[in-house]
């Protein structure tokens, strides 16, 4: 049986077939205008190449994963749901507000813009009633409000109504009334409670991710529905998945309750992918970078270890729940390049898939970066994707003449040697975002690449960057969903626990572990996993007493004592030492949220073997093409290799170019590559 | 001097963006005082051995300017007597502090024995003793009745912390627990800044470190130069009206003479004699509230050092007046009041040398404190509340101002905290923290959004200390644009009795706000840029749908008729904007700052 990860990307929909020592990888066009569409054809095409029908292919499959951008793109595009949101009186702003603070790095620039309001004012229904921070009744939900703002919500003919009320989580009741009016009121309209989305302190976090996840949640419903069913129809009978933000896996139900978890989920299986490749090479350290066609995804890994936020800005909007972190940039194989009053720029604005670089030929007129690594003779001159991709070199060049050389009079190949030196140093500001910016210096760690766009730019971008190490799997172009099939299941399940640590009655907080653990476990086994895959985290949000911001300490899930409970104590003045360099033994400690990490254990499917062998690269040559490059300062003649034909243990000289099936290496000179029996580039300097 | 290559330059500017970063992350996850950990009151910058900033981050503007002159006159004090392991303390505006209740802590940084840097974290107490809790007392004529005044001491001395002189501190202090969790804070930002400094060097040797933080300076003083080149060779003049808030002794003004030669630029401040009334300004917290006035129209990309200060020099004005204050002077409302009329004064002056980058002033500072006992707990609270100053910003030319990213002074780097961490922090219900309709100044581009803020005390009496200015002048507008509804623009505070009677005041004053009562703050939008008349109907009928502008405020204001349906009736409209050509901005009353 074969597992498929199929991941969608702005420009690509990619396939990654794995098992019996096998994988194989697919790419197909996506469609933003329909994205399910680009399924059923990336199907069709897997199924095609193994001589079989979609339920043919479907029949040996047992796991689809499936990580999906339809809620990062409405986010981004802000084509989400017309969101209602329904909120305690005198309240209504905390969205607006946004706590009167601007987002650091902007602070003396007097134009930069608000960012947009996923409810705009108007639709936010201010609702009487009050609960306190005890839980205790201020005064009683206000029920005339509540049917008033439901007729309001009517009329504006939203899609979605988002509630959130103070102090919800605390005490329910209020928000309970409206879930009830709500259903026999609005019936049909997508909900999303406060107290569901994230039962923790902090209105205005909880109100922002109640609300970001009401606005994805219509959308990425159709879309779920969509692609199961087509799945069903063709006889499918396996499991489908998806890869979620904390960088874990769920089931459609799991992702459909909690919608949120969906955005930005695309790229949290880069991650697991630059993980999994780092540790064969020895190294825990690892920048992980994939660039499709309209962006360049990036995170840091250290230790083996990946990031997780909790509380912070996703896009420009406030997020609660813990998300791993990778930056994204707007620079990929489609960012148009253009001449703005004499000052050239590539991205944000993508050609996307549709009509895409002009070397397509599909319609897309303006230059972009594939257009110029045509030009600086990068990529093959007539064909990419094994030929399924035929390319219009000339087209390249005449959108290049047109829309950048002409204007500054430079010649074309001049102007794609710029082009390309931009859009490099786009993605080299994204990798200081999360290296330098953050006290890690990139020359200590590898780089693990991805995208389909990713392997001509890498030893570029390592030269500026002083990274000596790159590694290129041949599944470079499908990162995402190779790290898709290589993920565990995860489920975090989160709660508000306020208490003082030496109040805290160790029975009490076992049976809240249990009811949460109960959820998480209930959802692994009901979505397959065996009893003896599943481990359990428990974190443990701390803080001294009136202090606000929280600090976390993990556990396993291990029974709770009062001894235990003076061993977590300790634990948290040990990791506020570490973190902030003082601790505070005689100061109380109250302990705030609790949340429930349940992991699902995947072997990954096993996917070495079967590479030539032979004593040199020689026999894998294919041709000789001129290639562009700063360092021959012009075109040279630089040897072109046939990846599938280049044996394992070998070393490739650059100036190279590696022509793999949905992907191009270009070893810049001063480089060499050697290939592994699993099927991975190590480029070293 | 060695080789500097650009890679190792990018990695120590970005390990001193992550050092301040973090020192910022370490106040506002470990202190207590919610100034602190909610609102984001503090400022944490590194600086060389001879005092200059080399790093200055994201916090609160008005400290970064101030904290210049403070770190130099802390290192001549103890010249000479600094050793590893010892720890600064400071709060006295008479040397080079800003106010008394900024309590900044500075950490040497030793390498191999030897002094190369130091970390230093300025960060707003909630209480600095005194006989108004918070600190802000419009009853004191002199700065000793304001609080405690601690010029330059040593509080840590060879790693340990010196117990007899934070004993001394912490008697004179409310709120005694939180003050002594708010010195480990600033003690653990001082020491983050320390590993991360060593930490550098370390890995790139001093001498390379240096050589590029030389070059760090260098480079922002010429981003500076360059900026200043392009404004018109010239004197220009601005003078901003200051309103009494409470003194008695009427409207002063303050006067900024910005000169501007190549690239360089000097200023002269003129102000009146010092008040009695805490609305002085001492030397270091002047020049602090020069420098805002040209980032705000210069715009300069971070990151920023003490470069950028160097081709702009400043002479803060006649001993003993109001922006070059003396012993005794009182100033505790100096960080806001005047600083925000001097950051005018320069803005005015460089709106007449730049008009096509001027930008409109931001809600000035008009907001309460609160103090009192905690019924179940049985101990003293005070907390500024930062949210009530949380005012609207101003237009830019092609943009709206923010709402609710104010005051001037700090340009949105405070924040106004969750309100459910402020009930959970004080015996208060908050009824309301919402924007305010008709506040933002008229323009073709429309200032932002003031806010509401709304409390009820539970089961106490609750002080309610009102401090600022911004409840007789609006916030000035820019390049033509005018109020025409100035109440909405206008502060105030409103004392609500349980018969909801209401009682406004318009002057500093002390309320005591019983249970079943509330108090509101009212605070003002930022200001306008250009001609409200030539704004976009439909932008009007916009702000109308939202509730940012009532019907009346577009009638009047920007001459457009909404109807209640929310169509806009142009004929109405024509009839309105046309009969406003000739109308002079002066019947509808003054317009502060504002040129026609």
């Amino acid at each position: 049986m074969y597992r498929l990860g199929i991941d969608s990307g702005g420009t690509f929909t990619d396939f990654v077939l794995a098992g019996d020592g096998d994988v194989s990888v697919y790419k197909t066009p996506s469609t933003p205008d329909d994205p399910a569409q680009a399924v059923k054809d990336g199907l069709a095409l897997v199924a095609d190449d193994l001589d079989t029908d979609v339920p043919g292919l479907l029949a040996d499959i047992d796991i689809v994963i499936h990580g999906t951008t339809v809620a990062t793109n409405a986010l981004i595009e802000h084509t989400g749901a017309k969101v209602g949101l329904l909120c305690t009186e005198g309240h209504e702003d905390s969205l607006e507000i946004r706590l009167g603070h601007k987002e650091d790095g902007h602070r003396y620039d007097m134009t930069y813009p608000m960012a947009e309001m996923l409810v705009p004012r108007h639709l936010r229904v201010p609702v009487g009633g009050r609960v306190l921070s005890d839980g205790s009744e201020h005064a009683p939900l206000d029920e005339a409000d509540v049917y008033d703002a439901v007729e309001r919500l009517r009329e504006a003919d939203v899609d979605a109504v988002a509630v959130s009320l103070v102090w919800s989580f605390e005490n329910p009741s209020h928000e309970e009334r409206v879930r009830e009016i709500l259903a026999e009121e609005l019936p049909g309209v997508h909900t999303s409670f406060s107290v569901d989305v994230l039962p923790q302190v902090r209105e205005y976090t909880r109100t922002s991710t109640t609300v970001v996840n009401a606005y994805v949640k219509p959308t990425l419903d159709r879309y779920v529905e969509r692609v199961e069913g087509y799945l069903q129809e063709n006889g499918f009978e396996g499991q489908t998945r998806y890869i979620q933000a904390n960088g874990g896996i769920t089931s459609s139900e799991g992702l459909r309750e909690r919608p949120a978890y969906a955005i930005n989920s695309g790229p949290a299986g880069g991650p697991a992918a630059g993980r999994h490749l780092g540790a064969k090479f020895g190294s825990e350290d690892v920048i992980t970078v994939d660039m499709g066609g309209t962006s360049f995804d990036v995170s840091l890994t250290k230790d083996g270890s990946t990031e997780i936020r909790k509380d912070f800005d996703l896009m420009r909007y406030r997020m609660g729940l813990p998300m791993l972190q990778v930056e994204t940039i707007g620079a990929g194989g489609g960012s148009v390049a253009s001449l703005d009053r004499g000052v050239l720029t590539v991205g944000p604005e993508s050609a996307g898939a549709d009509p895409g670089p002009a070397c397509y030929d599909r319609g897309g007129t303006k230059p972009t970066t594939t257009d110029a690594l045509v030009v600086l003779g990068y990529l093959n001159q007539e064909e990419l994707l094994g030929g399924r991709m035929k390319i219009d070199a000339d087209a390249s060049r005449r959108a290049i003449e047109g829309h950048v050389a002409a204007d500054s009079q430079l010649d074309v190949e001049s102007a794609a040697a710029g082009i390309l030196e931009i859009v490099n140093k786009n993605m080299v500001d994204g990798i200081r975002q999360v290296s330098i910016e953050k006290g890690h210096d990139p020359r200590d760690f590898a780089m693990v690449v991805g995208g389909g766009a990713g392997p001509a730019h890498a030893t570029g971008l390592a030269d500026e960057l002083g990274i000596g190490r790159v590694l290129v799997p041949k599944t470079s172009s499908v990162l995402c969903a190779y790290g898709e099939v290589v993920s565990n299941y995860k489920h975090n399940r989160l709660a508000s626990y306020p208490s003082p640590v030496e109040a805290i009655d160790p029975a009490d907080l076992e049976a809240r572990f249990a009811e949460l653990e109960a959820e998480g476990v209930g959802q692994l086994r009901a979505e397959g996993i065996d009893e003896a895959d599943i481990s359990l985290q428990r974190v443990f949000e701390m803080r001294y007493r009136n202090q606000i911001k929280e600090c976390e300490v993990t556990r396993p899930a291990t029974e709770i004592t009062d001894e235990w409970l003076s061993e977590l104590r300790e634990a948290f003045d040990e990791r506020h030492e570490e973190l902030y360099t003082y601790a505070e033994p005689e100061t109380g400690v109250d302990l705030i949220n609790v949340e429930s990490v349940a992991i699902g254990r995947v072997d990954p499917p096993d996917i070495s073997g079967g590479l030539p062998t032979g004593d040199d690269a020689e026999t894998a040559r294919v041709a000789t093409r001129e290639a562009y490059f700063e360092e021959t300062d012009g075109f040279v003649e630089t040897p072109v290799y046939d990846g599938s034909a280049i044996p394992v243990d070998v070393d490739v000289e650059g100036p190279a170019v590696v022509e793999e099936d949905t992907t191009t290496i270009v070893v810049n000179p001063g480089w060499s590559a050697r290939l592994d029996d699993s099927g991975v580039y190590e480029l070293t300097r | 001097m060695p080789e500097i290559d650009p890679i190792t330059l990018s990695v120590v500017q970005g390990s001193l963006e992550t050092a301040q970063r973090e020192m910022t992350t370490t106040m506002m996850h470990t202190a207590r005082s919610s100034v602190l950990n909610i609102a984001r009151d503090y400022s944490n910058a590194l600086f060389d051995a001879e005092g200059q900033m080399l790093i200055q981050g994201q916090d609160i503007p008005i400290h970064l300017g101030s904290l210049m002159p403070a770190t130099k006159a802390v290192i001549e004090r103890f010249e000479g007597d600094v050793a590893e392991g010892d720890v600064m303390y400071h709060n006295d505006p008479a040397h080079s502090g800003s106010h008394i209740l900024d309590c900044c802590m500075y950490k040497p940084v030793f390498v191999d024995g030897e002094l190369r840097y130091w970390t230093v974290s300025k960060g707003h107490v909630t209480d600095i003793g005194g006989p108004v809790p918070s600190g802000y007392n419009p009853e004191a004529t002199e700065i000793y009745a304001e609080g405690l005044r601690i010029p330059p001491v040593k509080l840590w001395e060879g790693g340990e912390v010196r117990e007899d002189v934070r004993d001394l501190l912490l008697a004179n202090v409310r709120s005694e627990e939180d003050w002594k969790g708010d010195l480990n804070a600033q003690y653990g930002a001082v020491n983050i800044g320390e590993r991360h400094l060593q930490r550098l060097v370390d890995r790139y040797g001093g001498e390379t470190v240096d050589a590029c933080f030389d070059r760090l300076l260098d480079r922002a003083e010429s981003a500076m130069r360059e900026e200043l080149e392009t404004i018109p060779d010239g004197t220009y003049e601005g003078t901003v009206p200051l309103e009494d808030s409470g003194h008695g002794l009427g409207e002063i003004e303050i006067t900024a003479r910005v000169t501007v030669d190549g690239d360089e630029a000097s200023v002269e401040l003129e102000s009146p004699e010092q008040v009695p009334y805490y609305i002085n300004s001492y030397e270091a917290n002047s020049v602090s509230g020069v420098y805002l006035g040209f980032m705000m129209l210069l715009q300069l990309d971070p990151p920023y050092n003490e470069g950028l200060y160097r081709p702009i020099s400043v002479d803060v004005g006649e001993p003993g007046t109001v922006t070059n204050a003396e012993t005794p002077a009182p100033h505790v409302n100096c960080t806001t009041t005047p600083s925000e009329t001097i950051t005018d004064a320069v803005r005015t002056a460089l709106e007449e040398a730049v008009p096509e980058r001027a930008v409109a002033s931001w809600g000035h500072t008009s907001g309460v404190n609160i103090a009192g006992e905690n019924p179940e707990r049985g101990t003293p609270y005070t907390t500024m509340v930062l949210a009530s100053i949380i005012s609207g910003a101003g237009a830019a030319h092609d943009m709206d101002g923010w709402h609710s990213r104010g005051p001037l002074c700090c340009f949105g780097a405070l924040s106004s905290g969750d309100v459910e961490i402020m009930e959970h922090m004080y015996p208060i219900v908050l009824h309301r923290y919402s924007l305010r309709p008709d506040s933002g100044g008229a323009g073709r581009q429309r200032g932002g959004c003031g806010t509401i803020w709304e409390v009820e005390p539970r089961d106490h009496e609750m002080q309610v200390i009102m401090w600022g200015e911004a409840r007789k002048t609006e916030t000035p507008n820019a390049l033509g644009a005018y109020n025409t509804l100035r109440e909405p623009k206008l502060g105030r505070v409103e004392h609500e009795g349980e018969d909801g009677e209401v009682e406004e005041y318009r002057e500093n004053a002390i309320l005591t706000v019983a249970p079943g009562e509330r108090a509101r703050n009212y605070n003002p939008g930022g200001g306008g840029v250009g001609d409200p008349t030539t704004r976009p109907v439909e932008a009007v009928a916009e702000d109308v749908k939202q509730g940012i502008v009532t019907h009346e405020g577009a009638r009047e204001e920007y001459g457009v008729a909404v109807r209640e349906d929310g169509s806009v009736d142009e004929a109405e409209t024509e009839r309105l904007r046309a009969g406003r050509g000739n109308e002079s901005p002066e019947e509808s009353g003054p317009v502060p700052g504002g040129e026609r």
